[in-house]
């Protein structure tokens, strides 16, 4: 029987540890708590208030945007699940554990991120499908709604699924670099949600070109089927968003390779 | 067997290990004594690939702990017993160990039931009393039926049955030709414990031997009781021995021997009521050894290890 260590001995046993502690079955709730119930809220008040909204914004109302919605919130559920696959080995110790059973680092980073990833892409594209039917359902009959058929819309809902797991991988990239659960989370935070406020003190023409690099504004023109002017197109948005993630991977993988555990 | 390679290690300005060099052989179980912060732990950390060493290496079979394919299957090690997560159960923990080394599930519930913690295998970790935890740290070096053993202070939290217990366990270890490499701040848990005996202070290397050995080279001391204690102190200082009063009322005699003490006494007159040898223990041994190398000792402010 082969008994040495390989990519999937080590994918097998990250799934174990992945699935076997209560902070991912938290996190995986709240992401589905956010992305169909706030879809479900913010479809409601559209549906309710669709007879009097101007005829400008009728025209211009984007039933998928709308359905997506909570997926924006659920970044930060997928950034807690991703912080926390790698930082909680460092808080618990048990990173000492792990690298006693894998001594093979660079395998061990690669490992997570796959188990991390698939997973995320699993629960985001369920989640995004999910909250796009519900949306479409509770638009029938008064607001205009999409179909899948339509080669963009099935594209925009695939790529929510997408830019979750993105930022699940971009967050667990963070914490190998930080490895503190509360130092991850926070920069993580602080990325989505202070770098927009501090773009606010730009000169206009700065903001306009730095705010589509944002993660946030990549995930609305990855998930929106038109391109807006002044926005990155889904393609570029997709890919620029993978390359923040690269990068931020190897940088961290680099250091974990490195450094005494 | 390990061998540790003049071995060097420093976080930031502190040097935790300084060209250490040893050998640890199968077949017995080998002690690293060393007081707290001497370098025991940052020594197993860097045999395990933990840590990078400055200098020198660490080899386990001949090999870099980084480049052994079947980890498990060739060493077990419990560093902490506390370094688990505390929110999954034992099972599951010994498990994600076991898949990461190819060990079927079978071997899990094998070795929960060697270390006798398997009616709570299915508890969270993080309600584990530390002997509880110290059991399922060795479970886990044991999953993988390795040929090379390393426990760093495992006694730490046993009840008195778990200390025999882990003995036993050591010395049927040994005996089956595994190697297995102890540390331990206490000497008197060493001198039951292991054969022979590394003794480390201030990161660097003390000496070595077996437990017999270590003693045998020790300064005895000769108690001797006589009529005249006053005479007897002068005649036995004028000789170069050094003399202290027991509380008992007798005297503790260094660097003389008992027949030179008896001699002495004799040529001066001095009637001897008593006169009896002290072997010197390993407690003493490793005191005396290890007392400039005890990084925080007792006028200082203690740190923990």
């Amino acid at each position: 029987m082969r008994r040495e260590l390989s990519l999937s001995s080590i994918v097998r046993s990250e799934w174990i540890k992945f699935r076997t502690v209560r902070s991912t079955l938290v996190g995986v709730s709240i992401t589905f708590v956010l992305t169909l119930g706030l879809g479900a809220l913010v479809t409601s008040l559209v549906r309710a208030h669709w007879n009097s909204t101007n005829l400008a914004n009728q025209l211009t109302f984007d039933p998928v945007g709308a359905s997506l919605v909570g997926v924006i919130f659920a970044q930060f559920a997928v950034g807690v699940i991703g912080s926390l696959f790698i930082t909680s080995e460092y808080t618990s110790g048990s990173m000492r554990t792990t690298l006693t059973s894998v001594p093979r680092r660079l395998e061990l980073a690669f490992g997570k991120l796959i188990v991390l990833a698939a997973s995320m892409f699993a629960i985001g594209e369920v989640a995004a499908f999910a909250a796009f039917l519900m949306g479409q359902a509770i638009f029938s009959g008064v607001v205009p709604t999409a179909s899948l058929a339509t080669g963009s819309v099935l594209r925009s809902v695939v790529l929510a699924g997408v830019y979750l797991t993105l930022l699940a991988a971009f967050a667990y990239s963070l914490g190998l670099i930080l490895r503190q659960s509360a130092a991850c989370i926070s920069v993580f935070v602080s990325l989505l949600l202070v770098l927009p406020l501090i773009l606010v003190f730009l000169p206009q023409s700065w903001q306009n070109d730095a705010r589509r690099y944002l993660p946030a504004e990549l995930g609305r023109a990855m998930t929106s089927t038109t391109t807006p002017p002044n926005d990155f197109g889904w393609v570029s948005a997709l890919i620029i968003l993978a390359a923040y993630v690269v990068v931020i991977f190897v940088v961290g993988t680099s250091m974990f390779i490195r450094r005494d555990a | 067997m390990i061998r540790v390679e003049h071995l060097t290690k420093r976080y930031g300005d502190t040097i935790a290990v300084d060209d250490l060099d040893f050998e640890v052989h199968p077949g017995v179980v080998t002690g690293f004594l060393g007081p707290n912060g001497s370098g025991k732990t940052t020594t197993m950390r860097v045999i395990l690939g933990l840590d990078h060493p400055n200098k020198g290496r660490a080899t386990v079979k001949g090999k870099p702990y980084a480049q052994i394919r079947d980890p498990l299957h060739q060493v077990g090690a419990l560093l902490d017993a506390k370094a688990v997560h505390p929110g999954r159960t034992a099972r599951n923990h010994l498990r994600a160990l076991a898949a990461s080394n190819r060990i079927p599930f079978s071997r899990v519930d094998e070795v929960l039931d060697f270390v006798g913690i398997a009616a709570v295998a299915n508890k969270k970790v993080g309600d584990f009393s530390l002997g509880m935890s110290q059991r399922l740290g060795i479970a886990g070096a044991f999953l993988g039926d390795p040929e090379v053993l390393l426990f760093d202070e495992p006694v730490n939290g046993l009840d008195p049955e778990g200390i025999r217990w882990i003995r036993d366990f050591f010395r049927s270890l040994a005996n089956e030709g595994r190697t297995v490499f102890v540390s331990s701040h206490l000497m008197s848990e060493m001198a039951l414990t292991a054969d022979q005996i590394i003794v480390i202070g201030r990161g660097k290397f003390i000496t070595q031997g077996s437990v017999d050995t270590l003693t045998a080279t020790a300064k005895g001391s000769v108690r001797v009781r006589a009529a005249d204690h006053e005479k007897l102190r002068g005649a036995l200082q004028a000789r170069q021995g050094i003399v202290a009063n027991l509380n008992d009322e007798a005297l503790s005699v260094t660097e003389l021997t008992a027949e030179q003490v008896g001699q002495i006494a004799f040529d001066a007159g001095i009637a001897v009521y008593e006169l009896t040898p002290q072997r010197a223990s390993l407690e003493d041994v490793f005191m005396d050894l290890t007392a400039d190398a005890v990084e925080y000792g007792s006028s200082g402010v203690r740190r923990e290890a």
